[in-house]
């Protein structure tokens, strides 16, 4: 499959089938209960289970192959590309364009697999298994970087593509370093700068284009809360503007230098800015419990929270689309860390504070 | 925005009969209701247009919404039933 820009040019946007088959989906994924069911399950059990759902298609076809949490984890990776090419699939206009966009979220993914797996010498056959295809990427171009003997050679195969001027930017910081890092930023900040790129501004927007414009800035902003965190936690001594994502409304690159270093005040500033509200509790949890895992899946959870409440607000618009984006991105992070848990043997409860839940 | 193309139309309408009466007063009448009766049935059209497309997409996902789907969609040729009894009454 292949997203393009621009879908079929004039055509009218179909929201409200969209809509309505999203929030079909949206309705069918599972709850908590089925949550706290799985926690409790051996990883044979969580199989089984997975059978019997919606799941069951990708887990006999791959069940030849792959066993235990591998199988789930292969089987949940194949079950969310199918259901995003779907979206595409059904879209026309204004929504497809929007969706393609958000859904390019997976070539940045699957270009920091490829990344990943030919750092560490994982080899092409485990970077393959690990690529969630819903993205643009075609399978030829996904299967050359899996193939590339180098980090180099893998950049160069991405020469036609967004990502390449920002990878070979990037480079030479890697040569330095030789850490990922620098590699992975890049990718993150084309994906992000690329998002709103030619919209409207927020004023002359339309009400549908305004929507995902809100979303993507509160999106861009989550993820520099994360950041920033992740980065006064560590206090490693690292530029915090090298891994500013621009868009956001929270704070500018200079503000977030200085915020970084002062963690009291950077949790004052998140306090007082638009968001506070929707983040109260998360940022309430840090400041009580230091725990930076906790406060990233509470994070998750307002940020799903505030999709769907932009879905609910304005039903036809893409804004529904993109909270069961994140409704089913969140299901299969679940599942998996749950998958993973119970094989290393965790207790429940242990698993249950790593799940994000609304 | 149809209220704005239509217009015109009612202006040369009402020119027609001050002007001279080409068309008979029965006839203008008569002309009218169906105008009423036709925009009636356009206003349902455009309002089924989504509820039509939502409901396909329900039953995509789900057999059972059929039913319900089907009704949904033909709630607004209530639209059209209402003009229809203005036209009767008025006639």
């Amino acid at each position: 499959m292949s997203a393009q820009y621009g879908g079929p040019a004039g055509e009218a946007s179909n929201y409200e089938y969209v809509t309505a088959r999203v929030s079909a989906r949206r309705a069918s994924l599972f709850d908590e209960d089925d949550y706290r069911k799985l926690v409790r399950m051996g990883t044979g059990e969580i199989a089984r289970f997975m059978e019997e759902t919606e799941y069951g298609r990708e887990m006999n076809a791959l069940g030849a192959r792959y066993s235990g949490v591998d199988l789930i984890e292969y089987a949940l990776n194949r079950n969310l590309a199918k259901h995003f090419n779907d979206l595409l699939r059904w879209a026309t206009g204004e929504a497809y364009d929007y969706i393609a966009r958000y859904l390019r979220k997976f070539d940045a993914w699957n270009v920091k697999t490829a990344l990943r797996g030919i750092y560490s010498e994982a080899g092409a056959d485990a970077i393959r298994s690990d690529y969630i295809r819903a993205g643009e990427f075609d399978d030829d171009l996904l299967e050359q970087l899996a193939v590339a003997d180098s980090v180099e050679a893998a950049i160069e195969t991405l020469e036609q593509t967004i990502f390449a001027d920002a990878l070979r930017e990037a480079y030479d910081d890697y040569e330095e370093t030789n850490l990922l890092v620098p590699l992975e930023n890049a990718v993150d900040r084309v994906f992000f700068e690329d998002i709103d790129e030619g919209l409207p501004s927020r004023v002359q927007a339309d009400r549908a284009t305004e929507l995902y414009i809100e979303f993507i800035t509160a999106e861009i902003d989550f993820s520099n809360v994360r950041n920033a965190l992740r980065l006064a936690r560590s206090g490693a001594d690292m530029d915090p503007a090298a891994y500013f994502i621009d868009g956001g409304r929270l704070f500018d690159a200079e503000e977030l230098r200085q915020l970084v270093g002062n963690r009291d005040q950077l949790v004052e500033h998140i306090r007082e800015s638009i968001y506070g509200d929707d983040l109260a509790e998360a940022l309430t949890e840090l400041e009580e419990s230091d725990d930076i895992v906790r406060f990233e899946n509470v994070l998750d959870a307002a940020l799903l929270a505030f999709a769907d409440r932009l879905a609910n607000r304005y039903p036809p618009s893409v804004c529904s689309v993109l909270s069961y984006i994140l409704a089913k991105e969140r299901e299969v992070d679940n599942i998996r860390a749950i998958a993973r848990g119970r094989e290393a043997d965790l207790a429940p409860e242990e698993i249950e504070t790593e799940l994000v839940m609304l | 925005m149809i209220p704005e193309t239509l217009a015109p139309l009612f202006v040369v309408l009402q020119e027609n009969v001050a002007a001279a009466p080409a068309i008979p007063e029965g006839d203008f009448q008569l002309g009218m209701a169906a105008l009423a009766v036709g925009l009636a049935a356009f206003g349902a059209g455009y309002a089924e247009r989504g509820i039509g497309a939502a409901a396909v997409g329900a039953v995509a996902e789900d057999d059972d919404m059929f039913g319900r789907g089907l009704i949904l969609t033909v709630i607004p040729e209530t639209l059209v039933i209402l003009a229809l009894v203005v036209v009767f009454l008025t006639l």
